[in-house]
């Protein structure tokens, strides 16, 4: 049994590498469970995750680590490499058959083994085994692979996809949608059979290198994977849409928090005078005494945010926050620039979260160039904006501070700092990157308050929770 | 109380709860290894019908305790009943007792009120206590629920430790409407319930509703799985399938089409604008012959 603890321990160890955070009862229990349900793949599985895993969040990790660890590295607790590769080997064979009763045939328009040709024909007639021999058809393809390449395992999916014609093949599909008017529930399942194959390509292509280069490999699979810490702009859109869902259950903790502080301060000082009046229901004596309420302040906020190129996405996000629990400011006014700054206020009054963003980023003129430049921008803003704002609001800002050399105007911000309240500057630049190139954080850092560095979720979690 | 996982399937089903083997494997490990079993998913797609089940293939009582937000210890745990305290203390005013004699007249077990927790803990029959949408109490519950969960226990100040008398099998659920505390969610096994999938919905139907025809459950089910993939703002669950299903049932439908779904849209969703967007595409999301 020892050899199975010390696997899950090392298991578990990989998972905290992947951010996942894993504590040592978890690890105790992971064990208990494996030993009580006993070592079927799926039952070790499942008693794995239930105990390790606490946020769903965290599950496509825990799969992937899971089959990576468990049976793509030789040191393999199960002895199930084998049948697992006769599986394979029989799909494959099957796959072989049709593929070459295919090329016999021909598709009708004399494209025998051209491969998108052959891929617009596994799709649509669901023929998954045709999928996973065009799959290793696209990964074979990359040829010898070196160590770097778990840095860009995307980069060599996409090229593998291009191999065997993935995008021609979409574009054919699209077609005959149209052309033969196909409806959505067979279209449902074409959109299921192309989001197997690119798993199964990366899958597979995560096996290769694994198997290749072991359990090195792996921890950088999990660093790669793990989304709170991944920096902002190296997101890709799943992670996006994950991170959005993440950052509104965030909101609701925070704001939760709140509700539970203000109810709290109800119970402070007692209202004597309520108290008494009251007592005289019960003949004099105070039963139920009366408190006095507390009127918490909230402060007034005011977001101004860079949305240029990198920056944009941590701003969306920065916005979704804040506007999910805006009852916990008395006024929230927003702003974005690139090199002109639009207020963009109103599309958050009348509309959903997503809307507003979608609304704010199109239709407010906030770049001339695609050049940020901190410093017009700020003298733009205390000329038309300042004096609207009260001494009591908080000034947030969001952005790099690269101000593609132009002038830095920090006048400008001195002065703004002098009448709001205070400034606070978010940073979405890795630390050891500021006052590098065209980054003058420096300069701008004596006129806030303070400056954080906010680069990724984890951060960004820690950020707000700070401030609020 | 199940000594496989396989008698705790079976003891389920006979309950009519249909459950999946890793579904099996996680609520057998949350008995085996006598910890809380954490339910997330998904509204609708059988939480609290779990444990319900799991009362009644055990046998036991189900206590169940709603959260929501101000939901405090007073109402959840114990509280003492202090109007009944004060009307002791005045009658015996003129008995002149000293302050510990009083003292441990008014705080014995006679005016302690049980909240749904405490009597779990106390029940000497086996019980399931059902802590239904941990998610809606505030943080602050929370830090009450880990003394229970981890050691079976709660602390009265006046009264000192009580124990449970059996560990009794806790079921949370929860909707994901906000992230709760790492440290209540460490202490429990975890199970995810998400929709079901076209074969387990199909026995699902044919169990809770007798007499329905097999193509029009397939239909019916195959539909409802369909509309689950589109992007509305609150997909139909396992009880709107059912109640969907009964409903055709009663209108005496034999097989589904554009007109009979479309006047019956509504059972399935609850959001016009849901609505809406499904209207004018019933007919491309119709199950093909």
């Amino acid at each position: 049994m020892l050899f199975l603890e010390e696997k899950i321990l090392e298991f578990a160890r990989l998972l905290r590498k992947g951010g996942v955070n894993v504590s040592v009862t978890q690890v105790i229990a992971a064990i208990q469970a494996a030993a009580a349900v006993g070592l079927a793949k799926e039952d070790f599985y499942t008693a794995l995750l239930s105990t390790l895993i606490v946020d769903q969040m965290d599950q496509p990790l825990f799969d992937k680590l899971f089959r990576l660890y468990f049976f793509s590295l030789e040191s393999s607790v199960f002895e199930k490499h084998t049948d697992h590769n006769e599986q394979e080997t029989d799909g494959a064979t099957a796959a072989l058959q049709l593929v070459d009763s295919i090329e016999g045939t021909g598709m009708g328009r004399g494209a025998g083994a051209t491969p998108y040709l052959l891929l617009v024909k596994a799709v649509r007639e669901t023929n998954y085994p045709l999928l996973r021999k065009l799959g290793k058809m696209g990964i074979e393809s990359l040829g010898d692979l070196e160590q770097g390449a778990v840095a860009e395992i995307d980069k060599l999916v996409d090229q593998a996809k291009v191999a065997i014609g993935w995008y021609q093949a979409v574009n054919t599909l699209e077609k005959i949608r149209v052309q033969e008017k196909v409806s959505e529930i067979r279209y449902c399942k074409w959109l299921d059979c192309l989001s197997f194959l690119e798993k199964y390509m990366e899958s597979l292509l995560e096996d290769l290198l694994v198997r290749k280069f072991g359990s090195m490999i792996l921890e950088e699979i999990a660093l790669a994977a793990n989304i709170r810490e991944k920096e902002f702009f190296r997101l890709d859109q799943l992670e996006i849409q994950e991170i959005r869902k993440q950052i509104t259950k965030m909101a609701r903790k925070l704001a939760s928090r709140y509700a539970r502080r203000y109810r709290r301060a109800k119970h402070g000082k007692i209202d004597l005078r309520r108290t008494i009046k009251n007592a005289m229901i019960n003949g004099g004596t105070p039963i139920r005494l009366k408190y006095r309420r507390r009127v918490i302040s909230k402060p007034e906020l005011v977001l101004l945010c860079d949305v240029s190129g990198s920056v944009a996405v941590f701003s969306e996000f920065m916005l979704q926050l804040v506007y999910t629990i805006q009852n916990r400011f008395s006024h929230i006014r927003s702003f974005l620039f690139v090199n002109t700054v639009d207020e963009v206020t109103e599309y958050f009054t009348n509309n959903s979260i997503e809307e507003a963003l979608d609304k704010a980023f199109a239709k407010a003129r906030y770049a001339m160039s695609p050049f940020s430049d901190y410093g017009r921008v700020f003298r733009q803003f205390e000329k038309e904006y300042l004096p609207t704002f009260s001494s009591q609001s908080t000034l947030i800002i969001l952005g790099d501070a690269r101000n593609n050399y132009r002038h830095d105007e920090r006048d400008s911000l001195q002065r703004i700092g002098e009448q709001v309240r205070k400034i606070l500057w978010f940073n979405p630049q890795p630390q050891e990157e500021w006052n590098t190139e065209d980054s003058i954080i420096g300069i701008y850092a004596p006129y806030c308050r303070q400056v954080f560095e906010c680069r990724n979720l984890k951060q960004l979690e820690e950020v707000t929770e700070a401030i609020l | 109380m199940f000594q496989s996982r396989e008698e705790l399937e079976k003891k389920l089903a006979e309950h009519h709860y249909l459950i999946d083997r890793n579904v099996a494997t996680v609520v057998y490990l949350a008995v085996k290894l006598q910890k809380p079993l954490l339910v997330e998913g998904p509204a609708g797609v059988g939480k609290t019908e779990l444990a319900k089940a799991l009362a009644a293939a055990t046998g036991s009582r189900l206590i169940r305790l709603q959260c929501y937000e101000g939901l405090d210890e007073a109402k959840a745990l114990y509280e003492w009943n202090y109007q009944k305290q004060l009307l002791c203390l005045q009658l015996k005013q003129n008995q002149n007792k000293s302050w510990h004699e009083a003292k441990d007249d008014i705080f014995t077990r006679e005016f302690l009120l049980r909240r749904p927790i405490l009597d779990a803990l106390e029940s000497t029959e086996p019980v399931v206590l059902l802590i239904d949408e941990v998610d809606k109490s505030d943080e602050e519950f929370e830090s009450f629920l880990l003394e229970i969960l981890s050691d079976y226990q709660i602390t009265i100040p006046e009264l000192g430790t009580i124990k449970a008398k059996s560990v009794p099998l806790t079921v949370l659920t929860s909707n994901n409407f906000r992230d709760f505390g790492d440290a209540l969610k460490r202490r429990c096994v975890h199970l995810y319930l998400d929709y079901p999938t076209f074969e387990r919905e199909l026995e699902i139907i044919k169990l809770k509703v007798p007499g329905i025809n097999q193509l029009l459950s397939q239909q019916l089910v195959s539909f409802v799985q369909l509309l689950r993939k589109q992007n509305i703002k609150k997909p139909p669950s396992i009880a709107e399938t059912i109640d969907w299903a009964r409903s055709l049932l009663t209108l005496s439908v034999s097989r589904i089409d554009a007109d009979i779904v479309q006047s019956t849209l509504s059972i399935l969703l609850k959001y016009q604008s849901d609505i809406d967007q499904i209207l004018p595409r019933i007919p491309s999301l119709l199950p093909e012959d």
